[in-house]
């Protein structure tokens, strides 16, 4: 374990840094960093190579989408420009992943709005930080027959006060608030609920 | 309930012990830094996850294997066998490594029973103890935070609509405080404290009303017991709750209508509340009076009336214990019979031989004497292990 330690002792290696940055990532524990690093470490230049340019490529390359706020290499992205789609009904979700994962139930055909993060004081995250203007300005000028809004944020404290408070701007326009059934376990990540649980959740979805 | 095995690995100063343990007293005698406390502090952490002593996590994992372990982590086992059947607890502090070489800063907590992962809340009062130890004074003359932390501790192992509203507070508290900071900047507006006011009244009415209750059933068999303790002495103990909430607010305490009365509270107190940046009512600041004579014990009382007041609510919430399950707790003595004059020390040790199993440890193997412990089983501890003693 001690092969890889800054020999000048600043704590600081090369090696330390990578694992550093990929426990960073999201679902990467200490071990799986390591695992990864070394791996960098034994493969071919190349590899590592093909790998950094395409975390830049992905950086210089995907935008919002100018709706949905999606990410998308092209905007107004594939969904929104879909016309076999219904038009009165928009999903609300946290993370673009979300979509991924209500895309794969087949279950929903109307539009989605990505917020990119749920409300969270503790976080410094408040409504003015999610892409909730985006929301009420493409309702008032783009899309203007929608009648309900679906809020799939995760069922957990920050995931339900975004909910609240979307449902509190939303409902004096006259349009339907609802919230996804109580079917995904409290505290659950969308993004692992299985495809039939959050079919079901979609489908038996409560005013809130 | 009795532990009927106990493993601890890498626990403190536990490289490895695995031990099968009887219904009934057992002795444990270890001369100082041998472990004793930390072995009672392992126990009564399966039955509650919290450490009841300082420290971080990090402190609770073996110096040794921090030292040693690409990923250092402390492990506590236990079988409890109640009159419903055998159950496996389990208590792992893993500590967080962030690179490799790099000693770990911070630890975490998993849970397991019957072999699968759970949440904290799942596990606490699978097993239940009730923990008499020589800093149980800081009750009586501590800060309120020791009397919050030992009425959570408390109330915990009986009820986990407990457990869960305690943990939603917390969130929510912290939730809340840093909306208020943002707001006393002019950032966001008033109305999204709406939310968090009525998820914080939700959970904290519930907080609340059980503190009240249990509070109201301790502090009444406390008394009694105190001036069985203090015969020669006419002054009463009286156990006092005190709610952090308005007055209108405490007088609800038992009422269906609870949180509301505590939400418009709540709202009523917006304004202050931003002009501080942090919220002034709530459980969170509650305390618990207790007076010697009509007067604050903490303050006034005499080191023995103290001493009295802090053992009659240790054997009160043993009564309580086993009240509101109908299962006596595991008892866990630390060391405390040595202090005790031999009527306190008769009292302690009835309530001990009237539940299934107690651990006693003492540094001394001829206090308690074999004719104060008829039938006791004794162990040795020595260099972090538990041999059966003579
Ligand atoms: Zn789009």
């Amino acid at each position: 374990m001690n092969d890889f330690r800054d020999p000048s002792g600043s704590g600081a290696s090369p090696i330390a840094r990578l694992v550093d940055a990929f426990h960073r990532l999201p679902g990467i524990g200490p071990k799986s960093a390591q695992r990864l690093a070394y791996h960098v470490l034994r493969a071919p230049e190349e590899e590592a190579r093909d790998l950094a340019d395409a975390l830049m490529e992905v950086k210089r390359s995907v935008v919002l989408c100018a709706r949905c706020q999606n990410v998308t290499a092209e905007t107004p992205c594939r969904i929104c420009s879909d016309t076999g789609r219904e038009r009165t009904i928009i999903c609300v979700v946290e993370e673009p992943l979300d979509v991924v994962a209500i895309e794969r139930t087949g279950g929903f055909h109307g539009l989605y709005h990505v917020l990119h993060g749920v409300i969270s004081p503790a976080d410094g995250v408040g409504p003015e930080d999610l892409k909730i203007a985006e929301l009420l300005a493409r309702i008032r000028d783009v899309d203007r027959d929608i009648a309900e809004v679906i809020v799939a944020t995760n069922p957990n404290l920050e995931g339900e006060a975004t909910s609240m408070y979307l449902g509190r701007l939303l409902r004096p326009l006259g349009i339907r608030v609802t919230r996804l059934a109580r079917g995904l376990p409290a505290g659950a990540d969308l993004e692992y609920a299985d495809d039939v649980t959050l079919g079901r959740a979609l489908e038996f979805r409560q005013e809130v | 309930m009795h532990l009927a095995r106990l493993t601890l690995i890498d626990a403190r100063t536990f490289r490895r012990l695995e031990v099968e343990l009887t219904p009934g007293v057992h002795v444990i005698v270890g001369a100082n830094a041998q472990g004793k406390s930390n072995l009672l502090e392992a126990i009564a952490m399966l039955a509650t996850t919290r450490s009841l002593r300082g420290g971080t996590d990090l402190d609770l994992i073996a110096w040794d294997a921090v030292a040693d372990d690409p990923i250092p982590a402390a492990r506590l086992e236990a079988d409890v066998v109640t009159a419903s059947g055998r159950e496996h607890v389990e208590v792992s502090i893993v500590g967080q490594v962030v690179a490799v070489g790099v000693p770990p800063q911070r630890a975490a907590r998993r849970f397991r029973v019957n072999g699968v992962a759970r949440r904290a809340s799942d596990l606490i009062g699978r097993l239940r103890v009730v923990l008499f130890a020589a800093d149980d004074l800081a009750i009586i003359d501590g800060p309120p935070a020791h009397r919050r932390r030992y009425l959570d501790i408390t109330l915990s192992q009986l009820d986990p609509a407990y457990v869960r509203a305690l943990q939603r507070y917390s969130r929510v508290l912290e939730q809340r405080n840093s909306l208020l900071k943002r707001l006393q900047e002019r950032r966001g507006k008033p109305d999204e404290l709406d939310f968090w006011d009525g998820e914080l009244a939700e959970s904290g009415a519930v907080i609340l009303a059980a503190r009240a209750e249990a509070v109201r059933v301790l502090g009444r068999d406390a008394a009694v017991t105190y001036a069985e303790l203090a015969a020669s002495e006419t002054e009463a103990l009286e156990v006092i709750y005190e709610p952090h909430v308005p007055a209108p607010v405490a007088a609800r305490l038992r009422e269906h209508d609870l949180a509301e009365r505590l939400l418009e509270a709540l709202v009523a107190g917006r304004t202050e509340d931003v002009r501080r940046g942090l919220s002034q009512i709530g459980p969170h600041r509650d305390d618990v009076r207790f007076l010697v004579g009509g007067h604050a014990a903490g303050v006034s009382a005499s080191r023995g009336q103290q001493r009295s007041a802090a053992l009659a609510l240790r054997l009160a919430e043993v009564a309580y214990s086993k009240a509101r399950t109908g299962d006596a707790p595991v008892l866990l003595l630390d060391d405390i019979l040595s202090e005790l004059d031999p009527a306190r020390r008769a009292r302690v040790l009835s309530v001990a031989y009237g539940v299934d199993q107690v651990l006693i440890t003492t540094p001394d193997a001829a206090h308690p004497s074999r004719a104060e412990l008829p039938g006791a089983i004794r162990w040795r501890l020595e260099g972090g292990r538990l041999e059966p003693g003579e």
